[in-house]
């Protein structure tokens, strides 16, 4: 894949904004319990980041770096209420459920800092793609969390039962989700690092700081 | 006894531990003491001066325009930013350059937003709590925790990212299991 390609769609699979970047891991942790609150989160995420990161590539770069990530934050900020008014429409018992991550979202490190460092370095068209991009690879991970832990921690599936022997009710809380999005991590690195033969490409964690 | 009731109290409301709130920055915490000082330290900043600002806004926000509250947030975290970098740069200019990169990180995060909305929504539950003391102790008890989970993923820091541990979950998966050990111990506190 040449680095145009990486950089427009990486996002999807080759540098997840969550598995790889660990952006906007709290809603996956707590509300990413069942694929309801998945299909709320995915919708909810997507509109507020779309519109807020294409609304947001009008500000004037020339402003100093503190009064556009106020600026960002600002537009995300209302963003969020034709989102939420609207989410009352399609998803009125989520809104209930997924609480005070619903406006977190709007603050998400991908609007207010991806913008400045990705996103904004790129042509307009290069922006739309490569910011779809990271959107899909987020729904993508939610709609896998949302899937895997409502069936092992309820024994349903978009909440009709299911027939499963081995139920793990703590992977509905917290720490469930904490342990699980730490293990789906580590799979995929591990895969990542099988398609494209270097194990040790991860930029993050490639240094030893063992005392040995 | 009553520092072991409000310590187990503090791990219990811990907002990372609990809530999840902040995970990323507490990884950048984590890394350094002096990155552990200068985040948590400015992350306390912003929630204790913050929940102050929200008490004012909770107190003249109607209920019908409820969610106009993240955009009063957002100015107020706003305005505390810009004057936060002012407060710096008049006053301790030989570290504005370092202290800088903190606020920049503490000022739009999870940490921040989230405990805002935390103590509202705790607020709205419970009457009690729903005056400036109230949500001062709530936020300076916010930061406060901040920094005992940052101290607890200081301390397996470096063992989390050593060569022992497999590549794949060297770093960030081996940190996330490890606060979800941590938090399953906290769980059981409740």
């Amino acid at each position: 894949m040449t680095d145009r390609k990486k950089a427009l769609f990486g996002g999807v699979l080759g540098d997840n904004i969550v598995l790889s970047g660990l952006m906007v891991i709290s809603p996956v942790i707590i509300c990413g319990d069942t694929l309801k609150n998945a299909e709320a989160l995915i919708y909810a995420f997507s509109a507020i980041t779309f519109l807020s990161v294409l609304i947001s590539s009008f500000v004037p770069k020339k402003l100093p770096y503190t009064a556009k990530v106020i600026i960002y934050a600002l537009i995300s900020a209302l963003v969020y209420i034709p989102v939420k008014l609207a989410a009352r429409e399609f998803y009125p018992e989520s809104i209930e459920r997924i609480g005070i991550y619903y406006p977190l979202l709007a603050v998400n490190s991908l609007i207010v800092f991806q913008t400045e460092a990705k996103f904004f370095r790129m042509k307009k068209g290069d922006m739309i793609v490569s910011l779809l991009s990271c959107i899909i690879g987020f729904d993508i991970v939610m709609l896998l969390t949302g899937f895997l832990r409502e069936l092992f921690a309820y024994g349903t599936i978009n909440s009709r039962i299911v027939d499963v022997n081995t139920l793990i009710g703590g992977l509905s809380q917290p720490f469930g989700g904490f342990i699980f999005l730490g293990l789906m991590c580590g799979v995929y690195r591990f895969i990542r690092g099988l398609v494209s033969r270097n194990s040790n490409n991860d930029v993050r964690s490639d240094a030893d700081v063992s005392d040995k | 006894m009553f520092l072991i009731n409000d310590l187990i109290a503090l791990l219990a409301a811990n907002l990372i531990l609990s809530q999840a709130l902040g995970t990323s920055t507490i990884f950048i915490a984590a890394g350094s003491r002096k990155n552990l000082i200068g985040t948590a330290g400015v992350i306390t900043v912003f929630t204790t001066i913050g929940a102050a600002a929200a008490y004012l806004i909770d107190l003249l926000l109607q209920p019908s325009v409820a969610d106009l509250r993240l955009l009063f947030y957002t100015i107020v975290i706003g305005a505390l930013y810009v004057a936060l970098l002012a407060a710096v740069y008049r006053f301790a200019n030989r570290w504005f350059e370092e202290l800088r990169r903190y606020i920049h990180v503490s000022a739009f995060n999870c940490a921040v937003m989230g405990t805002l909305f935390t103590i509202n929504s705790r607020a709205s539950m419970d009457g009690t709590m729903f005056n400036l003391g109230g949500y001062v102790s709530a936020g300076l008890e916010a930061g406060i925790g901040f920094i005992i989970a940052a101290l607890i993923l200081t301390a397996a820091y470096r063992k989390l990212n050593s060569s022992k541990v497999p590549a794949s979950f060297r770093g960030f998966p081996a940190m996330l299991v490890y606060l979800g050990i941590i938090s399953m111990a906290v769980y059981s506190l409740k």
